[in-house]
């Protein structure tokens, strides 16, 4: 009955608030072990399209199937299989933390006591068993988003889905959360993820979408992402005594499309002919490899942190 | 392929969350359950109630308040869990986190309900057992007074849970305690006979949803009941059901977006 190489399958999907369309008619799917990152400012439809998944929001068009179950209609069993994390842990400040475990395994399914050795388990995992009966509150922002994980992971889920799990984390809790993600992927779990940080997407991600205004404009690995929109190089003009308005003049001249960020000067096309510049005094010009920003940059005219 | 209608393990689930809570609070739940209601007891009881000759029919001003008490107590203890409880949870995405489980919308709703009435039941235990002792409740009314306590607990619960699914506030969430609770306690019949009231109040005080619930509980301590407390019955099962789905209704309307 199902076809388990695809794990999620949306097709179509659209969803609006009143007139505003959040989701446009968007369609992906998610293979079986994959990991697939939804990158995007804020406002692009992630947030959305992990709620419509997790089954906490009704939609309008479209066809959404988990592990070949239909989210309109079996939306109960899906939660049973499917992990969520939201992108406000929604931790229980009321319990500690290994009730905040056990009690959501015993909600969901599971028995008291496989819920008491699955907790134990995960708290090993997310280097959490010093903390269990340490309450909520009393732990750093980094421990409870991996609590918030943890708890997702009550139920064993064949798949999960992770709304932005870094935002508002420090470097070392990131990589953290990163380096517990990497090990769920190698042990088979499906991962569906929002996130508006590049690095995060190219860390982990199989594949990425990107996303803005509520389309996926683009859907590929992160290497053939930055081959086809970006090319192999980005060219970038650090000015050094030169006034700003001569190099716009000198790039509107050599019919270049470039965006100004700070200091800098981003070259759009992907293969320009740098000579009229190069000949231009007080202009330095620096090339470095093309990522997943410039491809952002590319499909959509705006920075990936623009609002 | 169909899915079940309902789901109890989402009920037990929700119900043994908020009894673990309690459980770990126990000390401070204490003063909830009997110091504060034993003081206003004894200050009813044993204080005004001197001051005040034998009620026909009643005995005794102190029995004559004991169970309206009671029940009051036991509106006190579902509104406060379903919601003042209720709205802290949906602030602090509890309940969201509990969507994301295989459980639905209604099956939180009827397992906060479930508490309500669990702490009703509760209350009405510590404080009929401490009016037990004082003599001011006879022994085989408790069975009653418990049942009436626990569906009193479940109506409130709904009507509670309808108030934190509604107040976009805390500040709004207040007018629950100010406008409901508090009249509520004071003209459903608990300190004084209905028909002290002036006449053109009485059926308003007959239709408040308090008004069931103490006449019914009186009715258990008194061991005499009549067609009014056939007619309270019925009023108060009509209320308790029919608060429940537009608590669902409004609690879906604030938590799927």
């Amino acid at each position: 009955m199902t076809n388990n190489k695809h794990m999620i399958s949306v097709q179509s999907l659209v969803k609006s608030y009143g007139e505003f369309r959040a989701i446009d008619a968007i369609s992906f799917d998610v293979q079986s072990g994959e990991t697939v990152g939804l990158l995007g400012p804020n406002g692009a439809g992630k947030t959305s399209t992990m709620r419509v998944l997790a089954g906490l929001s009704p939609w309008q068009q479209g066809q959404v199937n988990v592990a070949g179950l239909d989210a309109a209609t079996q939306g109960r069993r899906i939660r049973q299989i499917m992990g969520v994390v939201t992108q406000h842990d929604g931790l229980d400040v009321e319990l500690n933390v290994r009730q905040n475990l056990e009690l959501f395994g015993y909600l969901a399914g599971v028995s008291r006591a496989q819920a008491r050795t699955r907790a134990a388990q995960v708290l090993e995992f997310f280097s959490l068993t010093g903390r269990a009966e340490t309450e909520v509150d009393d732990l750093s922002g980094g421990m409870k988003r991996r609590l918030a994980i943890a708890r997702a992971l009550m139920i064993d889920p064949q798949v999960i889905v992770l709304d932005e799990p870094t935002t508002g984390l420090d470097p070392h809790s990131r990589s953290q959360v990163w380096e517990k993600l990497a090990q769920l992927k190698s042990e088979g779990v499906t991962v569906l993820m929002s996130t508006h940080y590049m690095d995060e997407a190219s860390i982990l991600c199989d594949r990425i979408a990107i996303m803005d205004r509520g389309r996926i404009l683009a859907l590929a690995p992160p290497h053939e992402l930055v081959d086809r929109y970006a090319g192999g190089e980005v060219i970038e003009l650090r000015l050094d005594g030169i006034d700003r308005q001569a190099v716009r003049d000198a790039l509107l001249a050599a019919d270049m499309g470039w965006r100004e960020l700070g200091a800098l000067f981003r070259v759009l096309d992907p293969e320009p002919e740098m000579g009229v510049l190069e000949s231009l005094p007080g202009i330095r010009i620096e090339r470095r490899p093309a990522n997943l920003e410039d491809v952002f940059l590319r499909l959509t005219g705006k920075e990936l942190d623009d609002d | 392929m169909t899915e079940p209608w309902i789901r109890w393990r989402s009920l037990f689930g929700v119900w043994r969350r908020h009894a673990v809570c309690l459980l770990r609070t126990w000390k401070v739940a204490l003063t909830w359950f009997l110091i504060e209601p034993a003081f206003v007891l004894i200050a009813m009881g044993a204080g005004v109630g001197r001051l005040i000759d034998e009620l026909p029919g009643h005995g005794s001003y102190a029995e004559f308040v004991t169970p309206g008490l009671i029940v009051g107590m036991a509106m006190f203890h579902a509104l406060f869990e379903c919601a003042w409880g209720c709205f802290n949870r949906i602030q602090q995405s509890t309940l969201e986190t509990m969507l994301t489980s295989p459980a639905n919308i209604t099956e939180l709703a009827a397992g906060e309900v479930l508490w309500g009435g669990t702490r009703a039941v509760i209350s009405t235990l510590a404080v009929g057992s401490f009016a037990l002792v004082l003599g001011w409740l006879p022994l085989n009314a408790l069975p009653g007074v418990v049942l009436v306590s626990a569906i009193v607990g479940l109506q409130f619960g709904a009507i509670g849970l309808c108030f934190a699914a509604a107040s976009p506030t805390l500040s709004t969430l207040t007018l629950v305690f100010t406008v409901l609770a508090t009249p509520l306690f004071f003209f459903s019949g608990s300190f004084f006979p209905i028909e002290v009231l002036p006449s053109g109040l009485q059926p308003l005080a007959w239709l408040a949803p308090l008004t069931p619930g103490v006449h019914l509980a009186r009715g258990f301590a008194n061991g005499a009941m009549d067609l009014s407390h056939a007619l309270c019955a019925g009023y108060l099962t009509v209320l308790t059901i029919g608060f429940f789905p537009v608590a669902v209704r409004l609690l879906r309307r604030r938590l799927v977006k």
